[in-house]
Order: structure tokens, then C-alpha cells, then sequence
């Protein structure tokens, strides 16, 4: 039997075996498809009925599900999260698991494209070491992020790492990201 | 069943005692998705792939620790898994899981979530292929939410 245990562990064993079949757009349509519109169909309720409030229900209870080291905040128009120990990738790293060239990117692979539908963009952050932080600000709100709260991650001392930074500005699409 | 995983029979291990049973409506998702993408024979070889290559540190243990490691591996596979009710059974000639609650089939469908119809084949199709190489078969009987497994040597 395949168990949610470990799920994060085959879940990224199937981003390299689904690239190997069909290419990164397999990977692409699989976190947009299965994840996003099937899997995660009650998110996407949660978030396009209640906005902010959803948002702060579906991360409240999946994390503390998975056991995050995080901390989030919000205004009426802003909604933050700071991850300090991602549970996804702290089990694959602590376990030594990478098949795929980029675990981090699924998380934006499904919740882009279901914020997009909701009217939202996204500025989010990953340094690949299990931290990163996400600002979610409805498309016709053009300012920049600028939450201030004490746990911002890019506030630790290992925020820079050895590993690239995964820099998102206003956006849906795993892709639409630099690279420093 | 205590729950909380048994570690140590586990080839990857967690800091939490359990698995987040969410995590069956993506499980569920991707067979749909394979299904759909690569039709019947790419699933099937998903679920290969995945017996042969990702759970090959399993395999490795069966090999060298036999049916008492295949004993170990489930209790404590199913121990970490929410809502399970499973008992594990071993004989000189084979292994049993007696599963009474489908812990994914029991949280898919409290949660009326569509379940792909061969969604029980993979049990048969990973099963094999983790256990082949360890010189063990593995019969199903059963499925869509209590089931019997009996693994034995070849």
C-alpha cells in the first residue's frame, strides 16, 4: 500500500518518474491537474468562498497536520506565511530523497494556478533548505510586500545558503520566477 | 494497533508519530491523473516503478531479514497510518495483513472523494514488485476498503 507517512517521499519520486514519461509539462499539468483541481478541490473552495479567512483555515489545519515550524499573519488585504521548518522538504532532506530537480517549485506549481482563479497573486520565496515565505494580495492590489512581522524568515541567519533563492513577484506560474 | 511508526522498520522516517491522511486525496489524485495521462499500462507501470525503485530499501530489508522483516515493515507501516485497522500475522510460511480498515479507502470516503476504480490494484501491483526481488509473491483478496494480503516465498 502507498501511505501518507511517507507521502512526501513518493510524491517527489513521482515529479522525476512523471518528467521522465512526459517532460516538465507533464509535471507542470500533473501539481495542476491532479494537485490543485482534484486533490486540492477543498482548498480551492475554502479560499474562493472566504478569501483571507479561508486561506488562514486551510493553512491552519494542514500544517498543524503535517507539523510546520511556521508562523502566518494577515491584514483585510494580505495574508503571510513564514516557513521555518517546511515539513515536506525537512523530510526529504532528512532522509536524503531527491529525484526531482526542484521539490520546492510544486508548492507554487498548485497554489498559483488556484490563486489565479481566485483573483489573487502571489510573492513567495524559497531558499531549498525548508524555509520560505509567501505574501497573498488580491491581482488589483499593487503594492509591494511589505508585512512586517519578527518571524520573517529572511530575518535567520541561514536564510542564504548555499543553495539558490527562488524569487517570485506578483505571480501564478511555477516558471515565472528568478533565480539568484 | 498503537499508532505512532515503529521507525525503525521504516526505511524513511518522519518527527511526526503519523501521516497527515490528506495525503490519500493525493494519492488518490495522481492514480487519476496517470490513468488519465498514460491509460491503463502506464498506471500499472507506475505502480512497478514505484515497488521496484522507490521502495527497493524494503526490498533490501526482505531479502535479508525475510517473512519477520515483511512482518515488521507492515506493523509499523501501518501503525503510522491514520485510521488504520490492520493486523499483522506471521506464520513460518507466510505473512498476513489482515486489513479491516482501509485507512485511504476510510478518508476518501468520509470525505466523498470520487475513488479511482482500480485504486485497490496498487496494492497487488507494488506489493509484487517489492516483493519479487526478495524472492516473495503476494496474494490479494478482497479490496474497496477491507482486504486480506498474503505475502509468502516463491
Amino acid at each position: 500500500m502507498l501511505g501518507c507517512y511517507d507521502f512526501c517521499g513518493h510524491y517527489e519520486w513521482t515529479f522525476e518518474w512523471l518528467r521522465q514519461q512526459g517532460g516538465e509539462s507533464l509535471v507542470r499539468k500533473y501539481w495542476d491537474e491532479a494537485i490543485h483541481r482534484d486533490s486540492q478541490r477543498h482548498p480551492a473552495a475554502l479560499i474562493a468562498a472566504k478569501g483571507i479567512e479561508g486561506m488562514k483555515e486551510y493553512w491552519g489545519h494542514i500544517l498543524a497536520e503535517e507539523g510546520a515550524g511556521y508562523h502566518s499573519t494577515a491584514t483585510d488585504a494580505v495574508f503571510r506565511m513564514d516557513m521555518h521548518e517546511c515539513p515536506s522538504k525537512g523530510f526529504l532532506i532528512r532522509n536524503a530523497l531527491r529525484q526531482y530537480h526542484d521539490y520546492c517549485d510544486h508548492c507554487m506549481g498548485w497554489i498559483g494556478p488556484l490563486l489565479k482563479k481566485c483573483g489573487w497573486v502571489v510573492d513567495h520565496e524559497h531558499n531549498h533548505c525548508g524555509q520560505c515565505w509567501w505574501e497573498l494580495r488580491r491581482a488589483d492590489d499593487v503594492t509591494s510586500p511589505a508585512l512586517s512581522t519578527p518571524h520573517d524568515v529572511r530575518l535567520r541567519n541561514d536564510w542564504k545558503g548555499s543553495a539558490p533563492l527562488d524569487t517570485y513577484s506578483r505571480a501564478n506560474d511555477p516558471d515565472d520566477k528568478t533565480v539568484s | 494497533m498503537t499508532p505512532g511508526a515503529q521507525t525503525s522498520f521504516l526505511p524513511h522516517t518522519d518527527t511526526k508519530p503519523v501521516g497527515a491522511a490528506d495525503f490519500y486525496f493525493a494519492i488518490n489524485a495522481t492514480f487519476r491523473f496517470v490513468l488519465n495521462k498514460l491509460g491503463p499500462d502506464g498506471l500499472r507501470q507506475y505502480w512497478t516503478d514505484l515497488g521496484a525503485r522507490y521502495f527497493a530499501p524494503v526490498t533490501a530489508r526482505w531479502k535479508s531479514g525475510g517473512l519477520t522483516a515483511v512482518a515488521e515493515y507492515w506493523r509499523a507501516f501501518f501503525a503510522a497510518e491514520p485510521g488504520a485497522e490492520v493486523e499483522v500475522h506471521q506464520s513460518p510460511n507466510e505473512v498476513t495483513l489482515d486489513v479491516k480498515v482501509c485507512p485511504a479507502i476510510k478518508h476518501l470516503r468520509a470525505n466523498g472523494r470520487e475513488i479511482v476504480p482500480c485504486f485497490c490494484e496498487h496494492c497487488h501491483v507494488i506489493g509484487n514488485a517489492m516483493a519479487a526481488p526478495a524472492g516473495l509473491t503476494v496474494r490479494v483478496e478482497g479490496g474497496n476498503g477491507s482486504c486480506r494480503q498474503r505475502f509468502t516465498r516463491c
